[in-house]
């Protein structure tokens, strides 16, 4: 047997945490099941009801693989990497193809156990009856097993290219997020636009990128932006983009499992202000905030911990967060002056919508990978001791360093302020409705960053905390929208209604009369939850950084 | 010295865990510009004495002084007064050496105009100006060790608390590192150095700590613990043929239990090594009783080329209290401290 595997398997499930996974993942599906099985004595024949457990536990074990299975593919070449033990693998027989074979059938192994945790439900679910054994339950089962691959190769091919841990699983996570939500957008710009060739082509291709489309026709319901319309190639598409996509990442990974991964020198500080003028000048106009300039020292008003944040991140510098505001304000002006010059047929309402949608991403994306690693990340590093050694209060270094997210998250969302104020130009009467969405935009932000920083705290490994942070937000941001769109079966409007209050997304598109959202009474009850698990989380926070600054 | 000279004082330090005695009452004072060299194998309880005086840690008994500030109430003032440098770096990616010294430099409260000169001078004599551009997480070891000395000089402190600088260090950066340290000692700092390298801290240090299992051993000027130290003396009989070593150990093993009281006279204490024609034996005796056995292995036939006493240094000195301390009490608990002005006859 490949020493590879067996290391690599007996070392994730030695882990207590796979273990506690595994429980609890088994425990959720059962119980999921259980809530739903039926109570009365009337047999139903139709399968409806079935069906509806059925569905409850296919999206489940869907966001379940979503989740859990990138945490372990992302860290295990770049922890091998700085533990040197890459160098003594690669030093020995073993070619680079049974090392990579070795790891992913690790990581693979321990993906199928999260499966088989799901058996027992299943069979209940099957149990029931009304649910096709092959054309159902086994095609869901093989499409979360492609999807497990191709997360699986995936996070290895980020981890070979990653510098540490906790940036392989933002990286994962974030390509993830990109490969579920945003392949589905182009779709869903060129549906019902008319032909656009090629073009369309393209953008049906990137959406089978997303599982998601695959599973809904699983589940025999209409795809996502699909006007309605039952799809039949879904889950074909998925199968080939994801079997090609797979290939391409391993083959790429395998490239780079030889001396080049480690083939790198040390940085050599260059700096700009001693280069020539052409250079410098180029340099301004390219960065606009230069990197490589040299600094001036901290001016007394700054909290030096906020700028230390600032400068020392490699994701979130400011060159990048600018270009990305940029491009942020200049689509939401593209997209508002569409809608004004009747371009597109979309209102101002589904505008301000997709405006709403993109930015909460952008917050997902962004804030926990900042956030997560504020503490944990000077655990790390060794540098919680020296800051503990400084004359600063512990209550100083926490504030700056949230004043270093809270900075970022306020550009990112002041990045759509152009879009919003054209949306005002355009209609007038939505100024109430902006200032609703800006509110709720501020709240989601606080809320996020609240939770990653206590999240993220409570760990003192920086790719623990980061993992553990992105699956709670985007758990706390997507269990309600998937509630949401079962809003007809089987949750009713109160359900629906009590799940959308508990961040302040749903608010914010029901501000805005989004289609399927203007029904909810969400305000001021959303807001008022968001600001107590704000509070909460700060205070638990506070805690922590008590217990973490007194002597031992 | 009087308790008002003292710098750096503990009295009774003990720090507990649960049934697990880490540090068991500590007692020293190293006074100014002193280098107090703190000796142990790992898990010995130095780092746990740190922590303790950087007020990182929490003695379960016992006071931890440094210049009259308690360690533990007066933390404020311990930041001010003490630098430290742990083992681990510390460092912050993505900084440059320059940004790095500026923010710990603003962290300590100093003004921007003051920092910037403080970092030029810090790196100065660090012997790190060349790496005022570089990156933090780009430095080797030996570069972070230069930079790590001069975060710990940022904010001019009076006592530097150094965590094993010498280690992972090439030979020509150590020659280095103890040059630098002389000179902070002559610049009137208080060092308290940890290593695992011996003959280096023998070079510098006026003080030496042996500390083993959370106790300590030995303390005193490096001479104090030598001469506590030559009281069982290491010998060494270079014979002609290999074929001797046996026969020659065994009658030295028997003269010895014969002219020696049997408590010293331990199994290891005569050792023979064939290949390299030598018999070693370790021996409490003075030279006057001692001086018949080598007549007695000449009357027994035995060729003998040389008869001499192995040098004693920091290293065997270790060895013996650290193997004494498995038996017996500390060897010295305090010693009067030297001079500040023989710091740098030491050193040489």
């Amino acid at each position: 047997m490949n020493p590879v595997i067996q290391r690599e398997f007996y070392g994730i499930l030695r882990s207590p945490k796979a273990l506690a996974m595994l429980l609890i993942l088994t425990i959720v599906f059962s119980v999921a099941v259980l809530m739903r099985w039926p109570s009365d004595a009337s047999a139903d024949l139709s399968g409806s009801q079935s069906l509806e457990v059925f569905r409850i536990f296919g999206y489940g074990l869907l966001a379940g693989v979503m989740f859990l299975v990138p945490a372990f593919p992302a860290v295990s070449i770049v922890n091998e990497k700085n533990d040197g033990t890459l160098e003594l693998l690669l030093n020995s027989p073993l070619t680079a193809g049974a090392i990579y074979f070795g790891k992913i059938s690790g990581v693979l192994l321990f993906s199928l156990l999260v499966l088989l945790s799901s058996l027992p439900a299943s069979a209940a679910c099957y149990a029931m009856g009304g649910i096709d054994f092959t054309a159902e339950l086994g095609l869901l089962y093989f499409v979360l097993l492609l999807l497990v691959i191709q997360y699986s190769t995936l996070g290895m091919l980020v981890s070979s290219y990653a510098q540490t841990s906790d940036a392989a699983v933002r990286i994962t996570y974030s390509a993830v997020f990109a490969l579920f939500f945003l392949t589905l957008i182009p779709h869903a710009f060129m549906q019902g636009t008319g032909d656009w060739g090629m073009l369309k082509w393209v953008g049906d291709w990137i959406r089978y990128l997303s599982p998601l489309p695959a599973v809904m026709e699983i589940m025999g319901q209409s795809s996502v932006a699909s006007a309605g319309l039952k799809e039949t190639n879904s889950t074909l598409g998925f199968v080939i983009v994801t079997l090609v996509s797979s290939l391409l990442f391993a083959v790429k990974t395998l490239t780079r499992l030889n001396y080049r991964i480690f083939d790198k020198s040390r940085a050599q500080g260059v700096i700009t202000d001693d280069r020539g003028l052409g250079t410098r000048v180029a340099r301004r106009l390219f960065y606009i905030v230069d990197p490589q300039r040299r600094k001036a020292g901290i001016p007394w008003f700054l909290n030096p911990v906020m700028v230390k944040e600032f400068r020392c991140r490699r994701f979130g510098r400011m060159q990048w967060l600018l270009r990305l505001i940029a491009f942020c304000a200049v689509v939401s002006m593209i997209l508002t002056s569409m809608t004004a010059l009747g371009v597109t047929s979309w209102g101002v309402n589904s505008i301000g919508a997709l405006l709403v949608v993109l930015q909460v991403m952008l917050v997902l994306v962004l804030t926990p990978s900042l956030a997560s690693g504020l503490i944990s990340g000077e655990l790390d590093s060794g540098g919680w001791a020296l800051l503990r050694m400084t004359p600063m209060s512990a209550r100083q270094v926490v504030t700056g360093k949230i004043l270093s997210v809270i900075w970022t998250l306020l550009l990112v969302l002041m990045a759509t302020l152009p879009g919003y104020i054209m949306m005002i130009v355009i209609q007038p009467t939505m100024i109430t409705q902006v200032q609703i969405v800006l509110i709720c935009l501020g709240w989601t932000a606080a809320y996020v960053l609240a939770v990653s920083a206590a999240i993220g705290g409570m760990f003192r490994s920086t790719a623990v905390s980061t993992t553990m942070s992105y699956v709670l937000v985007i758990a706390l941001f997507l269990l309600p929208m998937i509630v949401w769109l079962r809003r007809e079966a089987p949750f009713g409007q109160d359900t629906v209604e009590a799940a959308l209050k508990s961040n302040p997304v749903g608010a914010a598109l029901g501000a805005l009369q989004t289609p399927g959202f203007e029904s909810y009474d969400l305000l001021p009850a959303a807001w008022w939850f968001a600001g107590f698990v704000t509070l909460f989380m700060l205070f638990i926070l506070g805690i922590q950084v008590w217990r973490l600054t007194r002597p031992d | 010295m009087s308790d008002s000279e003292a710098v750096v004082e503990t009295k009774d330090l003990t720090k507990s865990y649960g049934d697990f005695t880490a540090l068991d009452s500590l007692t020293m004072q190293v006074g100014k510009g002193q280098i107090l060299g703190f000796i142990g194998p790992n898990g010995a309880g130095k780092t746990t004495t740190i922590r303790i005086l950087v007020g990182l840690s929490k003695p379960t008994r016992g006071v931890a002084k440094i210049a009259g500030a308690d360690c533990l109430n007066e933390s404020r003032k311990i930041k001010r007064l003490v630098g430290y440098m742990p083992d681990e770096f510390g460092r912050y990616n993505n900084m440059r050496v320059s940004e790095y010294l500026d923010f710990f430099g603003a962290a300590y409260g100093i003004g921007r105009r003051a920092r910037n000169r403080r970092v030029d001078e810090v790196l100065e004599i660090a012997g790190a100006t060349h790496m005022r551009d570089l990156f933090v997480d780009a430095l080797s070891r030996g570069m972070q060790q230069r930079v790590g000395i001069a975060r710990t000089l940022m904010h001019d402190p009076e006592v530097m608390i150094l965590d094993e600088p010498a280690n992972g260090l090439d030979p020509q950066a150590r020659i280095d590192m103890r040059f630098m340290l002389l000179r902070l000692a002559e610049m009137g700092k208080t060092l308290i150095v940890t290593s695992h390298i011996l003959p280096e801290l023998a070079r510098v240090c006026d003080l030496v700590a042996m500390i083993t299992k959370g106790k300590l051993r030995a303390f005193g000027t490096l001479d104090e613990i030598m001469k506590d130290i030559k009281q069982r003396r290491t010998f060494e009989l270079l014979l002609l043929k290999g074929d001797q070593v046996d026969r020659t150990a065994a009658a030295v093993r028997k003269w010895l239990e014969q002219h020696s009281a049997e408590e010293t006279l331990g199994k290891s204490d005569v050792t023979g090594a064939p290949a390299e024609t030598m018999v070693r034996f370790s021996t409490s005796l003075g030279d006057e009783a001692l001086s018949p056995l080598l007549t007695h292995l000449v009357q027994q036939g035995e060729a003998v080329a040389q008869f001499r006493e192995v040098a004693t240094d920091l290293e065997d000195a270790f060895l013996s209290v650290a193997n004494a301390g498995e038996q017996g009490p500390q060897m010295k608990a305090s010693a009067p401290l030297p001079k500040t002005a023989d710091a740098g006859a030491n050193a040489q």
